[in-house]
């Protein structure tokens, strides 16, 4: 039975992988443009998340609000999105390639410090959420309720994204700017609202990310790094800017962890770049890519 | 005329060098720079403390730790300083990688020129940085971390000291994974099966070989059902967790320490790890406290020395009882062993250059500490320390079970089941490798 | 006098000003400094090589740590296993030879691609490095990295860094960074060079005219790669120590600050960067613990404002003033 449980596992993992690189992808799909600073925006939404969950913990508030709460991290990363997008992104959408991927790193890097000054340099531990729920006992094996709630979640997330996307206005003129950013051009849409769009959208799921592992794990400087490589990695693996490609590629990260530390303990995360590495052999453009170079 | 260490390197880095001296080396100059002897410089003795100030091993481990080298250099300095001089204590952060500490040190002894560094709580960062001592010539004090090969040759018996400058004023991990194996020897004579979650770096390597050669010499039908290796400051351990539930090991072995060592407890405590096996926490014991009434009851803790702030019973040995008050008031929790190192190193310096300074009169040079460091004993709050030949400290080790009482909001070592290995019994003679000391048992 | 005369009759002359003055270096420069300034020699010529795609074939590598990891590595690697060869006349070929295998390898991969592409090519690529070399803890040491000792130079050994450093390695030093240097000018401006740039400038067009496009690509991501592996091998022995970080994407993030600072429209653009660079961290982080955000912030002003870099924007004033000048004598 353990293999049910490793396979969970996997799932709450790829779940969070998933909220980031959907919106990584979002925005490269749309816009083209790589974040770097993406990892930020999830730590941006762990942090307030984290934080809103201590503060809360002086007050005899309901339990249910500091589910709710954890929401405020994606409202903030999704702002603090928007305001990356028009003061810092916007500017460059003429210009090479390696000014916007560059405005992104020095954003990364301004960020880390903004965190820093804000949230101090020491750990949040903000485990409310994840203790309320408990546990529950799957044939034998202790599993924590909160790990499914993500799972549900990320869902949930990603069926609301696929209506937003194909039933949605907005969604569709998206899609189609993905597409052919000349011919959305010339059939009048307003390109730049929709790359601010699409940005705040992207943003505010990593920011729900950061928000939901907060409870599960401390809340620390850095915290951004790691999610962004395994991103990287999805994305990579999965077909850039493709949201198919985000949604199995992190199904095969996070079962591939899983296993991996499972069954090949020695090499842990190396097995993901060397799987990534191989399909970037056999199939340079991801699994699902659909844009060409 | 003598020239000392720190002269000849000033020269060296000053040294006029000549198109024809070039790849002669350094042409000694004539020597400018002369200590004279007598006088103790009025300027503040400056002490670099290196210690995780952010990041997830600060809160329950750095910062105890700096906590302490400020408590004491206010103590020390109220009480006159080191022969007169006041102490300038320079905090600074260990984060940020092995590679960033390397600059930070070369930057500490280069730049700022500090007369001692005394930090590190990464076994990863003493390795790194220690060889700096001899190759810039300033005094290096490893505090905390354990790592045995950081003093150790590559085969016995090896050469001491292997830096002339380098030392460590605590013991050896060999100390704390020796004592966990004689633990499990006598309260659980009967298990089968252990596996290891460990850090994937020289402590975490180097803790398992010394604990997994230890088990083989005193239980030899105990196996082996897994070994992992998450890296250090892994926030996720629930895949690592499940894993070893599936292994189904009668006792785990960590060396996790700080924030790792918190998460994973916490991470385990919510997939019910506990409920199916017994950790040893090789250095466990600063963990208790962080987590509070959740941390679950008999787990092996060790106390990398005989550091517990209830050890030696406080009535017993008034240094102990006095340091557990200061640090209490001033910080409001009881010091755990990153707290008692800092001590050791602290003071170990203090004592070194006191007795280097009353044999030649002066302040001494950085040669004449290290000479008067080497075969030190100073008395400590927790007992006596000595400081060897090979320039690494020797202690006792305390070793316990955790248990709930009424008098604290966190398990405490249960008085029952205290076990203190003797110094000879837990760390290996001069010039011997651990490991081949374990296996010549 | 006209200024524009001045400056190209005695082009000679400021190479001569610039040569005495690197020479001169130790004396002027505190140990430390001096030390800053030998690791910012090992970042001009990773700046080279790394411009040589940038600037010349207009390639964005993010992953160019991986190569400065190939030569570095391979210096720690002998120093571990074949102490006997540890002599820096052994380490620098084989460091060449590793950083060209491993360039040749995935700019095998990568050179399929370009703009976005390639960037994310390169860097997942480096983090596959960097995996590897984190994780086979036996070979490499893991996270801990691998201690370097202080080499000898045609067979003189030295017992004290300082003692390496301060003179001897510094000259050696400027005698690879002169050769790195005039290799690369006789590059770009050879028929080799003026074909990426046709690449760069327009593929099609370059295929039309018969260029392989692709190898040309290959060829010069090898060279650039191999520039990085040199630049790798010589900082290891100004630091002493080398970990798996320099194969994180973080560093080649660095990489690309530093010839972005220093200006990638001018051929010694990167190398300006390298020490900009060098010394502005050095004192953002002597100055406060926020040194991250002034770095970022300097960057952003960068993109934004500056986009050709200082070099650039030296140019860009020394033109004005130039223009200036001219309408104002007739």
């Amino acid at each position: 039975m353990e293999w049910f449980i490793y396979i969970l596992n996997g799932l709450y993992y790829a779940s969070t992988i998933f909220l980031i690189s959907l919106g990584l992808n979002i925005i490269l799909g749309v816009m083209g443009i790589l974040n770097l600073a993406h990892g930020s925006l999830y730590a941006i939404g762990a942090f307030t998340a984290a934080w809103l969950i201590t503060s809360l913990a002086g007050w005899n508030s309901p339990d249910v609000l500091s589910f709710i709460i954890l929401l405020g991290g994606a409202i903030l990363a999704g702002f603090v999105g928007l305001l990356l997008e028009r003061t810092l992104i916007s500017p460059l959408y003429n210009r090479a390639l390696e000014y916007q991927l560059l405005i992104t790193f020095g954003a990364l890097l301004l960020f880390e410090d903004l965190i820093k000054i804000v949230w101090g340099g020491e750990a949040y531990y903000a485990s409310k959420p994840f203790d309320i729920l408990g546990k529950v006992d799957l044939s034998g094996n202790i599993y924590p309720i909160y790990f499914l709630l993500v799972i549900v979640i990320a869902i949930v997330v990603k069926l609301l994204t696929w209506l937003f996307l194909a039933r949605t206005r907005v969604g569709i003129m998206l899609r189609a700017m993905s597409l052919d950013i000349e011919m959305a051009t010339a059939l009048g849409l307003q390109i730049n609202r929709l790359r601010t769009w699409a940005f705040v959208l992207g943003a505010a799921l990593a920011g729900l990310a950061g928000a939901l592992v907060a409870p599960t794990t401390p809340v620390l400087l850095g915290f951004g790094m790691e999610p962004l490589i395994l991103a990287f990695v999805v994305v990579v693996i999965g077909g850039l800017g493709s949201l198919k490609g985000a949604f199995i590629g992190s199904l095969i990260v996070g079962e591939i962890r899983s296993f991996g530390i499972v069954i090949f303990p020695e090499i842990e995360l190396a097995i993901l770049y060397l799987i990534a590495a191989i399909i970037l052999v056999i199939k340079p453009e991801g699994l699902f890519g659909r844009i060409k170079s | 005329m003598e020239k000392t260490r720190r002269d000849f390197i000033k020269i060296a880095g000053g040294a006029a060098i000549g198109a024809g001296t070039l790849l002669s080396g350094c042409r000694e100059e004539e020597e400018k720079v002369v200590e004279k002897r007598g006088e103790i410089p009025k300027e503040p003795v400056k002490i670099a403390a290196v210690s995780f100030l952010t990041g997830v091993a600060a809160a329950p481990f750095g910062i105890p730790g700096n906590n302490t080298f400020e408590m004491l250099s206010e103590k020390i300095n109220a009480d006159g300083g080191i022969m007169g001089r006041k102490i300038e204590l320079l905090s600074k952060d260990e984060a940020g990688g092995v590679d960033a500490q390397v600059k930070l040190a070369r930057k500490l002894i280069l730049d700022d020129k500090v007369d001692v560094i005394l930090g590190y709580i990464s076994s990863a960062d003493c390795k790194a940085v220690l060889p700096l001592s001899d190759e810039l010539g300033d005094l290096i004090v490893a505090y905390d971390c354990g790592t045995q090969e950081l003093m150790e040759g590559s085969h016995s018996p090896f050469p001491v000291p292997k830096y002339e400058l380098g030392f460590r004023t605590a013991a050896t991990l060999g100390l704390d994974n020796i004592g966990l194996a004689l633990m499990i020897k006598k309260y659980f004579p009967d298990i089968k099966r252990i596996a290891g979650i460990n850090p994937d770096y020289a402590w975490g390597r180097d803790s398992w070989s010394i604990f997994e050669e230890s088990m083989k010499k005193l239980m030899p039908q105990v196996e082996v059902v897994g070994t992992w290796w998450p890296p250090l400051f892994t926030t996720d351990y629930t895949a690592h967790i499940s894993a070893l539930i599936g292994a189904a090991p009668d006792i785990v072995h960590t060396a996790f320490w700080g924030g790792d060592a918190v998460t994973f407890t916490k991470q385990a405590l919510g997939l019910g790890l506990f409920d199916k096996m017994t950790v040893a926490y090789s250095r466990g014991e600063p963990i208790p406290q962080e987590i509070g009434k959740d941390f679950p009851e008999n787990q092996i803790i060790g106390c990398a020395g005989p550091h517990y702030f209830l050890y030696p019973p406080q009535d017993k040995w008034p240094l102990n009882k006095q340091f557990v008050d200061e640090y209490q008031k001033k910080y409001g929790k009881y010091p755990t062993y990153p707290c008692y190192h800092a001590y050791q190193a602290i003071y170990s310096y203090k004592a070194a250059v006191e007795k280097a300074g009353s044999l030649t009169g002066g302040w001494p040079t950085v040669d004449e500490v290290a000479d008067a460091m080497t075969g030190l004993a100073i008395q400590t709050p927790s007992g006596n320390i000595t400081i060897r030949a090979d320039h690494n400290a020797i202690e006792d080790g305390l070793f316990g079970f955790t248990k709930l009482t009424s008098k604290y909001p966190f398990p405490i070592l249960d008085p029952e089941r205290i076990e203190v290995f003797p110094t000879f019994v837990v760390n290996p003679p001069v010039g011997i490798r651990t490991v081949d000391w374990i296996n010549s048992w | 006098m006209n200024l524009k005369r001045f400056i190209f009759n005695k082009r000679s002359l400021i190479y001569l000003v610039v040569l005495i003055f690197l020479l001169i270096i130790p004396f002027i420069l505190s140990p430390f400094n001096l030390i800053l300034f030998e690791s910012a020699i090992t970042f001009a010529i990773v700046g080279l090589g790394f411009n040589l795609l940038l600037r010349y074939t207009g390639l964005l590598s993010f992953g160019h740590g991986a190569y400065f990891a190939a030569g570095a590595y391979a210096v720690a690697m002998v120093g571990r296993y074949v102490p006997s060869i540890y002599s820096i006349e052994f380490l620098i070929p084989i460091a060449i030879i590793a950083s060209l295998v491993l360039s040749a390898i995935f700019g095998f991969i990568c050179v399929r691609h370009t703009k976005i592409f390639f960037a994310i090519l390169t860097l997942a690529l480096s983090m596959l490095l960097f995996a590897l070399l984190f994780k086979f803890y036996s070979v490499t040491g893991g996270s801990d990295g691998l201690y370097i000792p202080t080499p000898s130079i045609f067979g003189v050994t030295f017992k004290r860094r300082p003692e390496f450093l301060s003179g001897p390695y510094y000259y050696f030093l400027l005698v690879i960074f002169i050769i790195c240097y005039m290799v690369m000018k006789v590059i770009v401006s050879s028929p080799f060079g003026k074909a990426l740039q046709a690449i760069r400038d327009n593929e099609t067009r370059a295929e039309l005219i018969g260029i392989r496009v692709k190898r040309y690509r290959f060829y010069a991501f090898i060279i650039s790669g191999t520039f990085a592996g040199i630049g790798g091998s010589l900082w290891t022995f100004v630091n002493g120590h080398v970990t798996p970080d320099v194969s994180h994407w973080f560093f080649s993030g660095e990489i690309v600050y530093m010839t972005l600072l220093g200006g990638f429209f001018i051929f010694e653009g990167p190398i300006i960067g390298a020490f900009v660079f060098t010394f502005l961290k050095l004192y953002a982080m002597g100055f406060t613990e926020y040194w991250m955000g002034i770095i970022g912030v300097t960057l952003i002003l960068l993109v934004l404002l500056l986009p050709t870099g200082l070099a650039g924007g030296v140019v860009t004033i020394f033109n004005k003033l130039k223009t200036r000048k001219v309408l104002g004598g007739t």
